[in-house]
């Protein structure tokens, strides 16, 4: 159905794609798996037209395929579910199925009366049923992924792309999803389906092709393979030779971050957890669980509307960041480029920027002082930059990420929090922060490591909390930290949830 | 595409030059007016053009500040203007009155920069509406207040501050110097620049490291309009007469000067030398069009071809 | 599920909040306008309204495009002045080619919109930016053309602007079959959908199979037609062209359109809204002109109402 022949995309300072070949076929669900930054993002994009590959030919229906638009590839039969929705939120649910291509009357207008009809005829067929004529935005994230995978059905597709459906949504609506694509697939289609969730994987793919740092490592049938050797195929070395060894903090000590019964609407309802100095304690769950929100809320980037909090021995309630950061609080945040870095500015002033009043003199700023700790801090944690006065922006993920490590311990004196701190950077970096968390951990501070990747969560912690849908709905320590446990707590479905989604 | 690739790598190729462009293009200006007025750079024509230049250049100070911070102050314009009509309504002859009219209009001035800076910070309304809306507000209330025709008149010593020389230099360029070292210590060397900065390039990560973004942001706005209005008591010395529109078009002046000055105005990236540069670049080209015997209005021409091309070079887009 | 022709046709209204507080504030005016004067409330005064508001409309029309879009048109009202001249100017001198000359004019509007769009979207600058350099540039051109009214148009030329079908003005009518027509089109046609998704994203309606940048050509240019549209009524009205006409018209295109719940940043609104608004406008400048306040005052007023409307509004709407 498609090929792909020594496909090579460069970014700036990248190589996204090197010499990728890759082959999918009609009628199966063809898996591709990878870290964060493997580029599997880019593969899709490049299959779908939104990027033009620098090198390599892609093969479709067995001709030679130039798409120089997402509209050619779309024309040609290529459907793609991206992670983030690709909906219309002041567009009705109808009008985003047929988005582009609605059904017209014969003066050419838009013929709303079939278009309703046919996108009620195409939900019914995913069993699925939604007010055609609502605006998306009025929809729940579930539903939202339903019309996206609607938009699939209208007109003939024969390869369909599903980058990480899952991310949002639950267990049940899950099964729902897979039982779709199997449809789907028994009708001729070709499915490629990414996700790092390893056990859908083997309840759904026919074929696995692994990529790592843009370079293909292999494809194989799923029967051939068992957990570890993917794991050890996506991650190219052993699981053990990653993690730093986990160290049990004493936990008589009283708790240096306490947290009882904190809300902070509409994403964080009820939270109430113990952190100790020493610990590393996870926060799991799904994407839009409320992990992020637990953090701000902390932080004090958004406001709590009820709860108590203790950070040391003294209560902690309603502060700015500025307090927060005073108290000895950090935050390293998910958004690296969008919430974290200034991409505009050098090194040393990402790295003092929480710390600002520690430079402040009275004939102005400190340079000397500030590029004096910004050194420190670079030799401290390795980050391959030229010097304090060169700019972070052409930096690797990993080194970037390093930097704001450097911004944070240095402001941090008590508890760290940390939102998926190795999102979108290469194992080898991986280690370097898995080593400088459970560092700082033993130095004493308390952490708090907010992560999507389970292998991440179950590697470092001693204790992971499970959320779901704002609640804390388990907490699981020692030989219980497993991905099947969590995964359990983080899908489990609530009673509630009705009552959430109304 | 493939015209967006070329005229991209075209915007890369001026890119690299980097530094060189602001320097360079006065250079050559500098060059082009000698060859076409011998007498250009004779010392007397060297302080018409300075004196010319300090207004100007002091309302690009405070635009600076505003742009840095991702914002665009239109009303600065409306504001001179206001500000000379005000300083007529006392009606002064003693010049014993100038600090006091210098007092008023900076408190004045403050006002009017602290509603931008809220209605920007905290009510999220976009810089550009928000100060255009504050634009007519000024201007009705400025054409009510003189129904039209201004009247009073000023201390004398308003003339000297606006055209008068000590030592050989103009006054308001000694003035403006005063006030581009303060303000270039604020920005450069202090930590409030650094907020700035920071502020402009990532306001969310800005609040996250513990900086009140929002004031940041209503502090530029008061210091843009705060050099607005002092800078037209300064006009109006220099014009000597007060009408209505006095400062028209400095708005945009201001943003060409900063945008000609590499202040990019996606905000977090420029200084105050390459604003003051800008200004100084903008009035040569103003002086040259005149040299050349074109008519003033070319200028407009002009300033739309710079605001727009030069924008682009600057324009993050680019960068990718 | 079968669908009746009355369930879709409440939902095609989608009456937006914002619109409510239009319909609102145009109640109070009404109702005031006929407790506080006697002339406010007769056929003949409403007509000479729709008359009066027919240029505003247009503009409005183009601005609506534009913002829907995600854009803004800064030059609008320099293209309304540039419409004018020209068409006036080459009228004067060819009296024969009047008619021709209406399309000529709207079909120069149009080209200067698209090179807004053009531009936008080749250079990467924020068409804020763009639209202003632009307008700098037509202002210039048309100042170095001629610093007074010029040129003139056959008298029954007039006939656009005052004359009267039944008693209804031409020109309210031309206006309000315009608003239809892009209604419709918004509402009935793909590529009016398409609006909204670029609106909302260029990147995602990209993605989606939408040309974007095709959306961002036809919507500026719309803009540019609608605003030289405005420059012929006041052609018609005034019987020549004027260099100054259109200054006021950017900032008074701005207000209906967002006290029609358009949002700055795009994506959202519906043109009924913006007439709403025009409605609104024109009527509370007809009240206010009974009243005798000062159209210096009204300045003040509309920038007050455009301040008031987006603050209210704007709270999830992008900063330009």
């Amino acid at each position: 159905m498609i090929r792909l022949d020594g496909v090579s995309k460069i970014f700036p300072g990248v190589k996204s794609l090197d010499k990728v070949g890759f082959e999918a076929v009609a009628g199966e669900v063809h898996a591709l798996l990878g870290e964060n930054g493997a580029g599997k993002s880019t593969l899709i994009k490049t299959i779908s037209g939104a990027y033009i590959p620098d090198e390599g030919t892609i093969y479709f229906d067995g001709k030679k395929h130039k798409w120089g638009s997402p509209k050619e590839a779309k024309d040609a039969g290529i459907h793609i579910i991206y992670q983030d929705l690709v909906l219309f939120h002041e567009l009705s649910v109808a009008e985003n199925i047929f988005i582009g291509e609605a059904p017209l009357t014969r003066f050419g207008t838009i013929d709303y009366k079939t278009m309703y009809e046919g996108a009620d005829e195409i939900l019914h067929r995913l069993g699925h049923h939604i007010d055609v004529q609502a605006l998306v935005k009025s929809l729940s994230v579930a539903d939202q992924q339903m019309v996206e995978i609607a938009k699939a059905l209208v007109g003939e597709t024969k390869l369909l792309v599903l980058d990480e459906p899952t991310a949002m949504i639950s267990g049940r609506e899950a099964e729902l999803l897979f039982e779709r694509i199997k449809l789907l697939r028994d009708e001729g289609v070709c499915i490629i389906y990414i996700s790092h969730r390893l056990e859908e994987i083997f309840s759904i793919a026919d074929r696995v092709t692994v990529l790592k740092d843009g370079q293909l490592i292999g494809t194989r049938n799923i029967e051939e393979l068992d957990r570890d050797q993917l794991v050890g195929m996506m991650v190219g070395r052993e699981l053990k030779d990653i993690f730093p060894s986990k160290r049990v903090p004493s936990l008589e000590a009283a708790p240096v971050l306490t947290v009882r019964n904190l809300c902070a609407p509409p994403k964080v309802k009820d939270v109430s957890f113990d952190l100790h100095a020493g610990e590393i304690l996870g926060i799991a769950g799904l994407v839009g669980a409320g992990r992020s929100e637990v953090a701000h809320a902390l932080f004090g980037s958004i406001p709590r509307s009820s709860g108590t909090v203790t950070l040391g021995s003294e209560g902690f309630n309603n502060p700015s960041p500025r307090e927060s950061i005073n108290r000895g609080l950090g935050f390293l945040t998910e958004d690296r480029k969008g919430e974290g870095l200034m991409l505009l500015l050098d090194t040393s002033a990402n790295i003092s920027a929480p710390a600002l009043p520690e430079f402040t003199t009275a004939t102005g700023l400190d340079r000397a002082h500030e590029i004096q700790v910004a050194k420190d801090e670079i030799d401290r944690f390795r980050i391959a930059v030229p010097g304090p006065e060169s700019g972070v922006s052409k930096l690797s993920g990993g080194n970037q990420q390093k930097v704001l490590f450097g911004r944070w311990t240095r402001a941090c004196r008590r508890v760290l929090i940390l939102d998926e701190p190795t999102r979108g950077i290469d194992v080898g970096a991986k280690v370097e922060i898995y080593e400088i968390i459970r560092q700082l951990a033993n130095d004493g501070l308390g952490i708090l490591l907010i992560s999507s990747e389970l292998p991440e969560i179950v590697g470092l912690c001693t204790r992971v909390l499970v959320m779901r849908e704002g609640f804390i709905t388990g907490e699981v320590e020692g030989s219980q930290i497993i991905e099947e446990v969590i995964m359990k707590y983080a899908t489990a479905e609530r009673e509630s949830m009705a009552l959430d989604v109304a | 595409m493939s015209d967006v690739k070329s005229i991209r790598s075209y915007l890369k190729i001026f890119k690299q030059l980097g530094g060189l462009i602001v320097p360079l293009s006065l250079v050559i200006l500098v060059g082009t007016a000698i060859l076409l007025q011998p007498s250009f750079l004779s010392i007397n024509n060297v302080q018409d053009i300075l004196t010319q230049a300090a207004p100007l250049a002091l309302v690009v100070l405070g635009q600076a500040f505003v742009i840095l911070v991702r914002g665009l102050d239109l009303s600065v314009a409306s504001l001179m203007a206001s500000a000379a009509v005000l300083a007529t309504a006392f009606n002064a002859a003693s010049d014993a009155m100038i600090p006091v009219i210098f007092l008023v209009t900076i408190v004045a001035s403050a006002g009017v920069g602290l509603i931008n800076g809220l209605l920007v910070a905290k009510r999220n309304v976009s810089p550009f509406l928000a100060t255009l809306a504050m634009m007519i507000v000024l201007q009705g209330i400025r054409f009510y207040y003189t129904q039209g025709a201004p009247s009073g008149s000023l201390p004398e010593g308003f003339r000297v501050l606006g055209a008068g020389r000590l030592a050989g230099i103009p006054v308001n360029m000694l003035v403006f110097f005063f006030f581009f070292c303060i303000l270039g210590w604020l920005l450069h060397k202090s930590s409030f620049g650094r907020k700035i900065y920071i502020t402009g390039g990532n306001p969310k990560s800005a609040n996250l490291v513990g900086i009140n973004a929002d004031r940041v942001t209503i502090t530029c706005y008061v210091i843009c309009s705060v050099m607005a209005g002092i800078a037209g008591l300064f006009l109006v010395g220099f014009v000597g007469t007060v009408d209505n529109w006095v400062g028209r078009s400095y708005e945009i002046d201001a943003v060409v000067a900063c945008v000609l000055g590499g202040i990019m105005l996606t905000g977090g990236k420029g200084t105050l030398w390459g604003a003051a540069t800008g200004a100084l670049i903008l009035i040569l080209i103003f002086n040259i069009v005149i040299i050349l015997g074109l008519p003033v209005q070319a200028q407009l021409i002009i300033k739309g071809i710079i605001i727009i091309f030069v924008a682009g070079l600057f324009s993050r887009s680019t960068q990718h | 599920m079968a669908y009746s022709k009355s369930r879709y046709l409440v939902r095609r209204f989608q009456l937006d909040p914002s619109l409510i507080i239009v319909i609102l504030l145009l109640s109070i005016v009404v109702i005031s306008g006929f407790v506080l004067s006697d002339r406010f409330g007769t056929t003949r005064n409403f007509m000479n309204v729709l008359e009066q508001s027919s240029g505003l409309g247009f503009a409005s029309i183009g601005q609506a495009m534009v913002v829907i879009v995600g854009g803004i048109d800064l030059s609008i009202g320099a293209v309304v002045t540039a419409s004018t001249i020209f068409m006036a100017a080459v009228v004067d001198l060819h009296p024969g080619l009047m008619i021709p000359m209406i399309f000529g004019t709207l079909l120069f509007g149009a080209m200067i919109g698209f090179c807004n769009g053009y531009l936008t979207i080749k250079t990467g600058v924020h068409p804020l930016v763009v639209t202003l350099g632009t307008a700098s540039i037509l202002n210039g051109s048309v100042l170095i053309y001629t610093l007074q009214p010029t040129g003139g148009v056959p008298y029954w030329f007039e006939e656009f602007a005052y004359g009267r079908i039944w008693n209804v003005p031409i020109s309210g009518l031309v206006m309000l079959s315009c608003f239809a027509l892009t209604w419709l089109f918004l509402r009935y046609f793909q590529a009016g959908r398409a609006f909204y998704a670029v609106g909302e994203s260029p990147e995602a309606a990209r993605l989606s199979g939408i040309q974007s940048s095709r959306v961002i050509l036809l919507a500026y240019s719309a803009s540019g037609f609608f605003a030289a549209l405005a420059g012929v009524y006041f052609v018609s009205r005034t019987g020549v062209g004027d260099p100054r006409i259109g200054d006021p018209i950017t900032l008074a295109s701005i207000t209906p359109v967002i006290l029609g719940g358009l949002i700055l940043g795009g994506g959202k609104g519906n043109v009924l809204g913006v007439l709403l608004g025009v409605i609104l406008i024109s009527l509370l400048g007809n009240l206010l002109n009974y009243m005798n306040i000062s159209t210096f005052i009204q300045w003040v007023i509309q920038g007050v109402i455009i301040i008031i409307a987006v603050s209210v509004y704007v709270d999830k709407g992008e900063k330009l």
